[in-house]
């Protein structure tokens, strides 16, 4: 994703800073609306870009431009509203969704299906899957949703998700776990059934 | 010896780069004889870059309100948008 001219980024080049939106734009507004109010999405995000912008001159190439923005989407997050922010602190660990799937011994009673896609990019894209994972996200708790935007997504370290979630590293772990794995689920059954 | 739902586990902490030489030695014996948990293994990484890839680029329209809005906040000589 980051592909966009860094050097013509730095010196505010109008296509450059347009690259830059279009590629992170989307993947920034989902990971804004697992921390903020739905009605706050819009502001946070916009409020991302105009410190992106303002920042820029001052990017090191220390992170990626993904990651650097996700920090700055985060703070302002955290800055824009309190105590909505703080409520993704609430543990809630939820459901493990291969829970069933192993007998007592621990071992496979209902295994991996085979999936007939073995493309990345197909697998996910495809609309009837793409509106399933919309409905499973919109299902899961919100702190799983955020773990997935987060790690998955954002590519964000695990030191920088406890502090930004306020969450210890074993919640943390539990929580991508369980969100994954409801993810999972859900592709695996799509693959052999062809329904959410 | 790991079962397959410890494994579960063990396969994503591996991808995080947490586990043990130990660790990653007793989950590589697993996996070479259990074939339900090396397609799990697979699928997972499948599924993990898909994630990556979840959310499209922005639309032209939604590219220029950004835009629009870091031209509004900062309306200075600079300002080329």
């Amino acid at each position: 994703m980051d592909e966009v001219d860094l050097q013509k980024l730095q010196q505010q080049d109008q296509e450059a800073f347009a690259a830059l939106v279009r590629a992170h734009h989307r993947s920034l507004t989902a990971l804004a609306a697992t921390l903020v109010a739905s009605s706050d999405v819009d502001e946070v995000v916009q409020n991302t870009w105009v410190k992106a912008y303002g920042a820029i001159q001052k990017f090191e190439g220390r992170s990626t431009l993904r990651t650097w923005l996700t920090r700055i989407l985060v703070n302002e997050a955290k800055m824009h509203h309190r105590s909505q922010y703080r409520r993704l602190a609430v543990i809630e660990l939820g459901e493990d969704a291969l829970e069933g799937r192993f007998n007592d011994n621990g071992r496979w009673q209902q295994p991996p299906g085979r999936w007939s896609s073995d493309d990345p990019e197909a697998l996910l894209m495809e609309q009837d899957m793409a509106d399933c994972l919309e409905k499973t996200f919109a299902e899961m708790p919100e702190n799983q949703r955020a773990m997935i935007e987060m790690r998955d997504v954002q590519l964000m370290s695990f030191d920088d998700i406890c502090n930004d979630l306020n969450v210890s590293a074993s919640n943390a772990r539990v929580l991508l776990h369980r969100a994954r794995t409801a993810v999972y689920a859900l592709v695996d059954h799509y693959q052999e059934t062809g329904e959410c | 010896m790991l079962s397959c739902k410890e494994v579960v586990v063990e396969i994503e902490r591996r991808l995080d780069g947490e586990l043990s030489w130990r660790a990653r030695m007793a989950l590589r014996m697993h996996l070479l004889m259990c074939r339900h948990c090396g397609r799990y293994e697979r699928q997972l990484k499948l599924l993990l870059a898909g994630l990556q890839r979840l959310h499209s680029p922005a639309t032209d329209a939604e590219v220029q309100q950004v835009l629009d809005a870091v031209n509004a906040a900062d309306p200075g000589p600079s300002s080329r948008l």
